[in-house]
């Protein structure tokens, strides 16, 4: 035990004193989640909805990167083969550079989050049950930097077959892209890999109900780390001369792949496709929480309180909440989708039963959850429900309606999906549609009171 | 006396090469034993299934009585190891790798007295990567002590080093001496183990072709010896050759070379010789064969044959 403590503290030591390490381990986490910073700056609550994204990119970077380069930089170097001349058994190094390295990304983590609590993110919900969904999730990557270690020969190989991991998961496999957006193979794809069950896990943490709805995620992510720890023990390669093609126990890498393709077909079988896309159960399902406070009724809602409203919201034509002029034409196949809303819409029982206010929060879902998901109508149909809305409710009213809605954005419910109205699709986290529904209706307001005259 | 290590059958395969095919020996306690040979000899794979870095494929190593390829661990605890370029992290300080690798084993030397005893302690806290070679070398050498081991295992310690880091390092080469420690130590440098080792064995092409005192081998292998003379002028060989004893006569430009049983009467013979002729001698040498000289004949592919002397 003396050992291994003296070895793990020793490698953090060294960690510390590698300024290429700090950059790559510290710096590129922070630049990550400024960049999401500014890029969803228009959100009303800032990096809440990223933070499963952005904590699961630094573990994946810490132990597909930052493990398996100082791994097989040492073994280049000879260290390993120096190592293995004393009576230390070969399990301790691997636990000691395993915890030496959940250490490191446990505090690149934790500056993370410091950052973004310093930029206006609220506490996560459930702080003490995001540490154990951490130290999950480490412990599933840190078991894939075992096994990316002993298959690459040299630190170029590491980056290669770094890449071929961290690529396909940022991009289908739900880590940096959310499910939601991606066509419905991508999301059957990411299915089998960890970094999607890495960002549920870890957002039901920040901004869901914790521990309680995240059972099969972290059951993945063990079954997964467990496969990678222990391949990474048996293919352990103490020197740099001896290649991977040439050496024994490759047979360990099955259970490793196995535990992927077990963990995909599991997801598969029990319908987690499905449900893990719906983020009311993962996620953030604020459309079941009850308001916070007792609110005032909407018809106190004064010219004083309207013009008090921040309307900077994004460009019409720009990815967040589009809005077609009214010079735009619809394709085709488009132009049919929206007129089957425009008359959905009458008889739609959302925007028909209820209080006012939620009615109208229902009809602006319209707009907000194909925007959410990026669907090709976005841009035209919030013209559709403006329209509808301006029909059934007088000018005075409504305005006021819309006003409680852009100041209360957290009350009543959301929708999370418009296929009764003929367009597919499920979005993936209700607090996006309720951030969306927010800017559709700054921009109702900016119409019906003439500040813009489309 | 006690043996330390003794090395019987070794063999290993490496596809199609016969790195090592069938090496033998033995060290006693406190000895010094040389493992000689060329490079791509054997003495690396010799090493490595010693110290449990490779498996042999037949063969046994054992080590203070212990079977080292049973018994790992427990053989690792015996023994002190200084690679032959000792890598450890750039970042790292020789007081740091003294007390990591001192965690390894249950009751290590005490890490300050290690950095005194290898000179060390001015460079404590220093970076490995600012280290010279000879301090590099020190620190392997150190990190070997850290346990207080009874067989030292030394792998071309002195490949890389200055003249002056190799004064120091046989020096305290032979200190362990000295100090009661069994030293292995692989080299090619044939000064160095004439210098050092109590014994050598010489290994070439996978097997052991010699063994014994650095002195008995020289003996045993002994062509007389060398004698290489300048005169003030060109002598003619076939006067020379008259001189009785003389043998394997050449001459370059002024210079003569030949080998004789016993100099003193040849050189006497010479003298008179160069006299006649009306020639100064202005160099004279005469030398006895070298460890070089058995080295060289023992592992050219001409002169094969096997002398064990001990």
């Amino acid at each position: 035990m003396n050992g291994l403590r003296e070895h793990l503290g020793q490698s953090l030591r060294l960690h510390f004193r590698n300024r290429m390490a700090l950059l790559y381990g510290y710096l590129f986490p922070l630049i990550f989640l400024v960049a999401f910073w500014v890029l969803y700056r228009h959100e009303k609550i800032p990096l809440i909805r990223h933070m499963g994204e952005l904590l699961t990119v630094s573990v994946l970077g810490g132990a597909c990167f930052g493990l398996p380069t100082t791994l097989v930089s040492e073994r280049e170097r000879g260290v390993w083969r120096r190592y293995r001349l004393t009576p230390l058994p070969t399990w301790a190094f691997v636990v000691s550079t395993a915890l030496a390295r959940y250490v490191i990304i446990l505090s690149a983590g934790a500056l993370q989050l410091g950052l973004a609590l310093s930029l206006g993110m609220p506490l996560p919900a459930h702080p003490l049950d995001l540490w154990v969904a951490f130290t999950v999730v480490s412990f599933a990557f840190i078991g894939l930097g075992l096994v990316l270690a002993m298959l690459a020969d040299n630190v170029p190989a590491v980056q290669a077959l770094g890449q071929c991991i961290f690529l396909p998961m940022l991009i289908i496999g739900g880590v940096a892209v959310q499910l939601a957006s991606l066509p419905t193979w991508a999301q059957h794809v990411s299915a089998f890999f960890p970094g999607r069950y890495a960002v549920e896990a870890l957002q039901a943490c920040v901004s869901g109900v914790g521990l309680e709805s995240i059972g099969f995620c972290l059951l993945a992510l063990a079954l997964i780390g467990v496969a990678g720890c222990s391949a990474g023990a048996k293919l352990f390669r103490w020197d740099a001369a001896q290649r991977f093609a040439a050496s024994n126990g490759k047979l360990w890498l099955v259970p490793v792949l196995g535990a992927w393709l077990a963990v995909g077909l599991l997801a598969e079988v029990r319908d987690r496709i499905a449900v893990s896309i719906d983020g009311a159960t993962v996620a953030a399902p604020v459309a079941t929480m009850p308001a916070p406070l007792p609110l005032p009724p909407w018809t106190k809602i004064t010219a004083k309180d309207v013009a008090a409203l921040d309307f900077r919201v994004p460009s019409d034509g720009g990815v967040v909440s589009p809005f077609a002029g009214p010079e735009e034409e619809a394709s085709d196949y488009t132009k049919d989708e929206v007129e089957a809303v425009r008359q959905g819409l009458l008889t739609w029982r959302p925007g028909l039963e209820g209080d006012d206010v939620q009615r109208v929060r229902n009809l602006v879902c319209v707009a907000a959850v194909p925007d959410s998901i990026q669907q090709p109508v976005e841009r035209y149909l919030p013209p559709v429900v403006l329209s509808h809305l301006q029909e059934i409710y007088p000018k005075d009213k409504l305005i006021k309606i819309l006003t409680w809605i852009v100041l209360h954005p957290e009350d009543g419910s959301v929708i999370d999906s418009i296929a009764d109205l003929g367009v597919q699709g499920t979005a993936g986290d209700p607090a996006v549609v309720r951030e969306r529904s927010y800017l559709y209706s700054i921009k109702f307001i900016l119409r019906i009171t003439g500040r813009i005259d489309r | 006396m006690e043996t330390k290590v003794r090395v019987t059958g070794l063999r290993k395969r490496y596809g199609a090469i016969e790195a090592l095919r069938g090496v033998d020996f033995t060290l006693q306690a406190g000895e010094i034993f040389g493992l000689l040979g060329p490079n791509g000899a054997g003495k690396t794979s010799t090493l490595e299934c010693v110290l449990g870095l490779r498996e042999p494929d037949a063969g046994t190593v054992e080590i203070c009585g212990l079977d080292a390829l049973r018994f790992p661990r427990e053989v690792k605890r015996k023994i002190g190891v200084a690679l032959q370029s000792t890598a450890l992290q750039d970042k790292i300080t020789p007081r740091e790798a003294l007390n990591l690798f001192g965690a390894f084993y249950p009751e290590p030397e005490p890490t300050l007295r290690l950095l005194e005893r290898f000179d060390l302690v001015a460079k404590a806290d220093a970076a490995f990567e600012t280290l010279s070679g000879g301090q590099r070398q020190r620190l392997a050498l150190a990190l070997a002590f850290v346990h207080r081991p009874e067989v030292v295992i030394l792998d071309e310690p002195s490949t890389g080093l200055d003249p002056q880091a190799r004064h120091e390092l046989h020096a305290e080469i032979r200190r362990m001496k000295c100090d009661g420690y069994t030293v292995l130590l692989s080299t090619h440098q044939l000064d160095e183990a004439a210098a050092l080792c109590d014994r050598v064995a010489i290994i070439d092409q996978g097997r052991i072709v010699a063994t014994g005192t650095p002195h008995e081998l020289v003996a045993s292998a002994a062509s007389g010896q060398a004698v290489r003379f300048t005169a003030s002028q060109p002598i003619d060989p076939a006067s020379l050759n008259r001189i009785p004893g003389l043998r394997a006569l050449r001459s370059e430009g002024l210079s003569v070379y030949f080998e004789t049983d016993e100099a003193a009467p040849v050189v006497t013979a010479l003298m008179v010789l160069l006299a006649a002729q009306g020639a100064t001698l202005w160099e004279l040498e005469v030398k006895r064969s070298s460890l070089e000289d058995v080295f060289l004949k023992l592992t050219r592919p001409e002169n094969k044959s096997m002398i064990h002397l001990a």
